[in-house]
């Protein structure tokens, strides 16, 4: 014979009145609190500016993110075909610089006489 | 036990000092709330330290989103929808730890003097076949999946009428009726070696 559905109400509602230790619930709310403190210190800190975009975007629906997806891949492609494209860089026509090399047999005949003033032979 | 429908809210007045910021008026809504929760929350893990570490959960959850919640449900609903939801969501991560559940549930159940039978038939027989009875209804609510288990309790032990438990789980009364339905056929199975052999 099997229990009615009645008698198995009776058995679970018995379990009704299963509640903690007398001093369960102070210690809860002092743990609590302490909780709470902690969490506050922690958005405090430079935390605090990301916070709010972090629970914005986990706010976000689905929905949401594919309209944005979307509305990125679209920007992409209006720049990709807006920006010109084949454009030549003009740069500055160089001076050309002219190079004398003087020999090392001229060197030899330098003339002492004419020393500059700050003692740098002319050439 | 209650069925019929709870007044719109005994505790509003607390609800929104509450939500204007007093800590002391939430405390106080811990206060009332908190047996019932943790009644909930206990006969769907069986576990103490985890229906602690759920309850913080729960409340926690509750005053960060207090400033959000705009009364459309009454603040009980509420509470149990934050409840419920992460119940089952732990429940889903932990179902390896359900035979070490049952064990501390026994130990609470010889325990607890709300189990024991004080009518004056009582006796020391009868007491120990209820005892043995709890121990197996124990184990067949713990063999239910977590949505029927969830609604025994939400129905059986915490007392919600149909109606409410649907609001709650956000579903419909019909598939609330049809889940209450089958776990007590399961219960009703699970219980009968023992019913016979006792009564």
């Amino acid at each position: 014979m099997k229990p009615s559905v009645e008698q198995i109400s009776n058995l679970l509602s018995q379990r009704s009145n299963l509640r903690p230790e007398e001093d369960y619930w102070q210690d809860f709310l002092r743990e609590f609190h302490h909780n709470q403190r902690m969490e506050a210190a922690a958005k405090s800190a430079p935390s605090a500016f990301v916070e709010p975009l972090r629970s914005w975007f986990s706010e976000v629906s689905p929905s949401k993110w594919a309209y944005g997806a979307g509305l990125a891949y679209a920007t992409a492609a209006i720049a990709f075909f807006l920006v010109p494209r084949g454009v030549e860089i003009n740069t500055m026509p160089s001076t050309p610089v002219n190079h004398q090399v003087v020999p090392a047999h001229s060197l030899e005949q330098l003339d002492p006489s004419s020393e500059g003033y700050a003692g740098e032979q002319v050439f | 036990m209650f069925r019929q429908s709870r007044p719109p809210d005994p505790y509003q007045d607390l609800v929104s000092r509450a939500k204007d910021g007093d800590t002391r008026a939430f405390d106080a809504l811990i206060l009332k709330y908190g047996d019932k929760l943790f009644g909930l929350v206990y006969s769907m893990t069986s576990h103490k330290e985890d229906t602690h570490d759920l309850l913080q959960e729960i409340f926690a959850k509750a005053y960060q989103s207090l400033p959000k919640f705009q009364g459309k449900s009454t603040f009980y609903t509420w509470i149990y929808q934050i409840a419920t939801n992460r119940t089952l969501n732990f429940l889903k991560k932990r179902k390896n730890r359900a035979t070490s559940s049952i064990n501390e549930m026994e130990e609470a159940i010889h325990q607890n003097p709300a189990l024991i039978d004080t009518t004056n038939d009582a006796n020391p027989e009868r007491q120990s076949s209820i005892n043995e009875l709890q121990i197996k209804l124990n184990e067949a609510l713990m063999k239910l999946s977590e949505s029927h288990r969830m609604v025994v309790t939400l129905f059986d032990i915490q007392g919600l009428s149909h109606k409410e438990i649907a609001q709650v789980l956000n579903s419909s009364e019909g598939t609330i009726r049809s889940r209450l339905h089958y776990a007590h056929l399961q219960l009703q199975s699970a219980l009968q070696e023992t019913w016979e052999e006792r009564f």
